[in-house]
């Protein structure tokens, strides 16, 4: 076993395994109610699009157990919850907007309660035909903003000028992040109109200061605490109508309230993955070497802007994936749809770009009747030339060509095409795919602003660690990596350091945990914390003992050594305490070199990129369109990565989860904006048996970050979501062998059962 | 004799409850009575597994384990059980059980919210079963959802189950826990609540004389669809009759080659008794749901709520199956005729089922396949069953039906005339699939479209047609 003090590299259980484990874990539902305590449920809209004629809530307010209730006329402040832009009321006066959207709230003598007096409205409305569809929106001109477009090179000339070329459309579907613990939110008022909330969210700041603009209060006299919340994936960032709504419920009453959703309702109120629609044109030339490329992309954002923007905008900065677009044309359109409003999910728009450029990719190697894989290689990124994006950013940490070489290798890739079309060859109605999809994926908030983090650590006399950073722990495993390198800095047993939930009074004006970005940031200003308090002790040791010691003095096993000298952590933390030394500071970080332009979309908006790639091999049962993943290889790059264990923990969920949203992940609504699929029995994510039968996982040994992030990691929060393309485009490649390769497939994503099926019946008319 | 008390077992001791609410579910009972928090809530319809807790149930001498969804189980179901909760499995002093070892040292847990669900799970399979092979791990595992591991840790977590003996604290206070669940002795059960009314009878005369007095009560038996009402409609069932207390209606035997089935049978108690019979059968109903539903899912409770889909209905139909009522009056009802329009059968007031009657076809071919978009724990779009007697290469007999594909559940008539006395050949075949056409008017809904519906419809039949000609299995699970 590694002695307590080495962290880096060590696979230590996540902190609050046990817990876990045993139950002890305390979520925000968790947390015991003092007397008086009222609980909260939200009444919705029935209509997608509609004018509220007439609300008559008197049933609602009479119902048993009913103590309050709340509508848009008791918001004495800010009534939007819109994180950039407004668009996104708490309660609407009078326009509905989609099928879900709240209209009031009530507080009552139990959650059950609640529920069933909600259910009581009585609501006119005068009722519209909603916009539901991508289609619908582009058609009648219902967009968030103005059509953008980015352009490089001469896209449509190199095109016109190609020896091949294809064109095409492609959609990329929706996903509800079915985070397990759902939205819940619980407010307790303090003296002084202070309130004390604790919530289910990614985003403890921006919570406190929605709710201060609400209720007309500053900043100061709201105070959010998270500890833990149950899966967030982006459905927890800017989520905060169910925070905003409680604390509403709370002012008004003046009581604690709980405000839990209940799957349906979380379902049907709160905002998933965006719809992506793609059309292309490309020219491309024998070899399979992209010339130019011209493509629409479209997006349902749903009813407001929420954070639409910088989600298209990501991926318009991953169109090109891992490749070299010399001449590229983007036009972006952001879609007003009568749905909720779609919201942050893993990937964050990056993902929806990089398949629409893998499935161009996919279609050029089909038309030109060559290996994938091949025309992959030829347009990736170079390490000297051609290794500058379609921004302007010039790629300096490029390992793709290696981590794709060695996964062929390892994976056995080229042996088993070749197998796989002898199967194909001998059985009509079972047909094997394979493929392999590389990914590059840039770290750093895209709005430049957001990359900075604080944290705050406290050594206490008996030489103890107090912890706390803005960082969230949403099962990523950033409290225990974090710990993991101030026990390292400190010399001390992982133990010794107490984790902390975070708090806004703790470290203030914090980012969102999101963007891949929480142990980066976070680490980095925690350890600036410790460096802070190390300065101070080793100054105050080296002045007492007159040490004259010109290097850093190492921290080992509890000790403090400089040089043939040695202090014991506790007995000198103390000294220190007694000779009036301050052991307690605040650190900070800010992401240093990015810089982005926005409007000219040129800079560099990444600190760095993270690289994987992954082989997957399926079957397809063409009577049924029914599929299964037979193996998957993945390689993934983590940087020096601090805790492997985590990282690949990071690594297989993601692609399960991307898995799914490929896959079996459909959300579906009627034409009249009903949303269908909300709960479990209706939308289905993977479940144990769906995983991939072998599933081979390793991360990229020789892996290491070239700029200074912590410990020369890597992060691995949403990179590997997108490993699960290959199994997309795997499911392509066994429907492509319907017609012995011959026809392209089409197929849009997620490719379930029936979406297989139909496209084989299309190819099979091909033929 | 009557009691309107439920006694239960928890921590080595009996509890009691007077007058239990019997609309609330065990899971509220846990975390807002007993303000026990690890078992969580994810979805309050038994399709999560994040509230699986495990009940014991004394049967000859030993303790069965059972995992069910607290979310959808009403309180007064535990009479007579022990309960245990996440919490129970830590021993005195805060050791942790080897299942929740195996958890923390595979990494098991993630977010940790849908864990304690895992941990239950896994607690039950590892005490029902001395070895776990894939397939154990999967059946066990496959009620409950993770949205963060991938599952694999989870996986490696159960299998590494295999080299740790069990020795654990349910083993050293067995002999305790048997000896209070002899002492808990099951009596009729009549709890007023308010305005609401609970029986749980113990023979069936009481369970006559009770539906006499409250023709308009409902039945519980395994009360996973029931209890919706109460968890997703919020509404108030004001009288419930549980079966589950009717030793005569949990039975299971083969007489004159037929299967007769009680109608408080669970359904993972049918299923390893039909295997035998009809693989199909079993390979269907392994697909049903997941454990902790079909641990206390009953195929009487599939066949009362007559739900267009409903798994095992498409089965019984090609089976011939016939159901037997009881009640106010007695009645042998063929199950084709059975299903009158959506969800409404022939079940008149003050009847119940007592239970169904499968034939054994020896010289015939039973194939059963499901679609849905995923493999566990997943309503179908199409379930198609097929039951044929071929005598020379010609179709003797042919009983075809479908789940989804219409109001009820139902039998493709015009295909099966297509067919009946024609030889086995594709070109058969391909012509009768056409006549599905006749047979069946599906929709869209969000599990599959129209066209999707009839189109796998027809391949379903010529995929039951290729595996009999080839004799060989062409399935990918």
């Amino acid at each position: 076993m590694k002695s307590d003090n080495n962290f880096f590299n060590y696979s230590r259980p996540h902190d609050s395994g046990f817990k876990h484990v045993s139950g002890f874990a305390e979520y925000t539902d968790d947390i015991l109610e003092p007397e008086g305590t009222l609980f909260g449920a939200i009444g919705w809209s029935k209509k997608a699009n509609a004018i509220i004629k007439k609300i008559d809530l008197n049933d609602v307010r009479t119902s048993e157990g009913v103590v309050s209730v709340v509508t848009y006329s008791d918001i004495p402040g800010r009534n939007d919850v819109g994180p950039v832009f407004d668009g996104d009321p708490i309660f609407p006066k009078k326009k509905v907007e989609y099928y879900g959207q709240p209209l009031f709230a009530v507080a009552a003598k139990s959650t059950e309660l609640a529920r069933k007096a909600v259910l009581k409205a009585k609501i006119i409305y005068i009722d519209s035909k909603p916009i539901v569809t991508i289609k619908e929106a582009i058609k009648k001109n219902k967009l968030l903003f103005k059509v953008r477009k980015i352009k490089k090179g001469n896209p449509l000339k190199k095109i016109f000028k190609s020896k091949n070329y294809l064109k095409g459309n492609f959609t990329t579907g929706s996903q509800e992040h079915f985070y397990l613990e759902g939205q819940v939110a619980f407010v307790i008022p303090q003296e002084d109109n202070d309130l004390i909330v604790y919530s289910s969210t990614q985003h403890p700041s921006e919570t406190q200061q929605l709710i201060a603009k609400m209720l007309n209060q500053k900043s100061n006299s709201i105070t959010v605490l998270v500890r833990r919340i149950g899966g967030g994936f982006g459905g927890k960032e800017t989520n905060f109508l169910t925070s905003c709504i409680c604390a509403l419920l709370a002012n008004k009453t003046k009581s604690p309230v709980k405000l839990r959703l209940d799957r349906d309702d979380d379902i049907i109120i709160t905002g998933k993955r965006h719809e992506f629609y793609s059309d292309y044109k490309v020219g491309f030339d024998d070899k399979g070497k992209i010339n130019g490329l011209k493509i629409k992309l479209a997006s349902k954002c749903g009813m407001s802007p929420d954070l639409s923007l910088a989600i298209n905008e990501r991926a318009l900065l991953h169109i090109d994936n891992a490749y070299f677009l010399s001449d590229i044309e983007v036009s972006n359109y952001l879609c007003k749809t009568n749905t909720s409003t779609s919201t942050a999910f893993r990937g964050f728009g990056g993902n929806q770009g990089m398949m629409a450029i893998e499935n161009i990719i996919d279609n050029i190697s089909r038309y030109l009747k060559k290996d994938p894989y091949e025309i992959r290689k030829i347009n990736f990124y170079k390490k000297k030339k051609k290794n500058i994006t379609h921004y302007g950013m010039r790629i300096e940490d490029n390992v793709i060509n290696e981590i794709f070489d060695k996964l062929i290798k390892k994976s056995n890739y080229k042996k088993r095409v070749l197998k796989i079309k002898n199967f194909n060859s001998k059985n009509k109605y079972q047909k094997k795919g394979i493929a392999i999809t590389p990914v590059k994926f840039g770290i750093s908030f895209t709005t430049i602003h957001l990359n900075q983090a604080g944290a705050l650590v406290h050594i206490y006399t008996d030489g103890s660690v107090h912890l706390n950073h803005g960082g969230i722990e949403m099962g990523q495993g950033t409290h225990t990596k974090i710990a993991q390198l101030v026990s390292n800095s400190l010399g001390l047993p992982f133990e010794k350091v107490q984790i902390s939930a975070t708090n806004t009074s703790k470290v203030p004006n914090t980012s969102a945990s999101a963007a891949s970005s929480t142990t980066d940031l976070n680490g980095a200003a925690t350890l600036n914390a410790v460096l802070k308090i190390k300065t101070n002790l080793e100054k105050f040791i080296k002045s007492k003992y007159k040490i004259f010691y010109s290097k850093k003095p190492t921290y080992n096993n509890g000790y403090i050594i400089f040089g043939n000298k040695s202090f014991k952590f506790e007995k000198i933390i103390k000294e220190a305490y007694l000779n009036r030394v301050s052991l307690s500071s605040s650190g900070f970080y800010s992401t240093p070199k990015i810089k982005f332009d926005k409007k000219s979309f040129y800079g560099r908006p990444f600190y760095y990129f993270c690289y994987g790639a992954a082989v997957s091999e399926v079957t397809i049962d063409t009577l049924t369109g029914e599929n299964i993943v037979n193996r998957v290889d993945i390689l993934h790059d983590a940087g020096n990565s601090i805790n492997p264990a985590l990282e690949l923990g990071q690594i297989e969920g993601g692609f399960v989860q991307g898995q799914g949203w490929l896959t079996m992940e459909e959300v579906n609504w009627n034409s009249n904006g009903q949303i269908t699929t909300i709960s479990p029995s209706t939308y289905k994510i993977p479940a144990v048996s769906d995983i991939p039968k072998k599933f081979n996982v390793e991360i990229y040994k020789e892996g290491i970050n070239k700029e200074n992030v912590v410990n020369k990691s890597k992060t691995t929060g949403e990179p590997p979501l997108m490993l699960a393309m290959s199994v997309f485009f795997a499911i392509k490649d066994a429907i492509s062998s319907v017609g012995n390769y011959k026809v392209i497939p089409i197929l849009d994503a997620p490719a379930t059962a029936e979406k297989i099926l139909m496209s084989i019946k299309n190819l099979k008319k091909k033929l | 004799m009557t009691s309107n008390t439920i006694e239960f077992i928890l921590n080595n001791k009996i509890h009691r409850i007077s007058n239990p609410d019997p609309n609330e579910t065990i899971l509220n009972f846990v975390r807002l009575k007993l303000k026990k928090t690890g078992t969580k809530e994810g979805c309050a319809e038994g399709g999560c597994g994040a509230c699986t807790i495990v009940l014991g149930e004394l049967i000859n001498n030993n303790i069965q384990y059972k995992a069910i969804n607290a979310c959808i189980a009403f309180l007064p179901t535990i009479n007579g059980k022990q309960l245990i909760l996440v919490e129970d499995l830590v021993s005195e002093g805060g050791k942790l059980h080897p299942v929740q070892n195996a958890m923390v040292k595979f990494h098991g847990s993630q977010c940790g919210f849908c864990t304690p669900g895992f941990v239950m799970s896994m607690f039950a399979m590892y005490k029902n079963n001395k070895s776990f092979n894939d397939e154990i791990i999967n059946e066990a595992l496959s009620g409950n959802l993770c949205r963060c591991t991938g599952y694999r840790p989870i996986i490696d977590a159960a299998k590494s189950l295999n080299k740790i003996i069990d020795n654990d604290k349910f083993i050293k206070y067995k002999k305790k826990i048997v000896s209070l669940l002899k002492k808990i002795k099951v009596k009729n059960i009549e709890i007023k609540n308010e305005n609401k009314k609970y029986f749980a009878p113990k023979t069936i005369i009481e369970l006559k004389k009770i539906i006499k007095n409250h023709p308009e009560a409902k039945f519980l038996s395994g009360g996973t669809d029931l209890s919706l009402e109460v968890t997703k409609a919020r509404k108030e069932i004001e009288k419930i009759i549980s079966l589950n207390s009717i030793k005569e209606l949990d039975f299971i035997y083969n007489k004159k080659n037929e299967i007769e089935v009680g109608a408080g049978t669970s359904l993972l108690k049918f299923e390893k008794y039909i295997k035998k019979y009809y693989l199909d059968f079993d390979s269907i109903l392994k697909r049903y749901g997941s454990v902790q539903i079909r641990n206390v899912g009953t195929i009487a409770g599939n066949i009362a709520t007559a739900s267009p889909i409903g798994d095992t209905l498409p089965l019984l139909l090609a089976l011939d199956a016939k159901i037997i009522l009881d009640g106010k009056k007695k009645e042998i009802i063929p199950i084709n005729k059975f299903f009158i329009s959506y969800r409404k059968t022939r079940l008149k007031k003050g009847q119940f089922i007592f239970s169904v009657k499968i034939p054994i076809y020896k010289k015939n071919i039973f194939k059963a396949y499901k679609i849905s978009k995923r493999f566990e724990d997943d309503i179908s779009s199409v379930c198609g069953s097929f039951n044929i007697e071929i005598d020379k290469n010609r179709i003797k007999k042919i009983k075809i039906a479908y789940g989804g594909m219409s109001e009820i559940p139902k039998r493709a008539k015009n295909t099966e005339k297509s067919l009946i006395n024609s030889n086995f050949t594709e070109k058969i075949f391909y012509k009768a699939i056409k006549n599905l056409e006749k047979d069946y008017k599906p929709i869209d809904d969000m599990r599959a479209s129209k066209s999707y519906r009839m189109e796998v419809a027809k391949n379903l039949l010529m995929k039951c047609f290729l595996e009999v000609k080839n004799k060989k299995i062409l399935r990918l699970n």
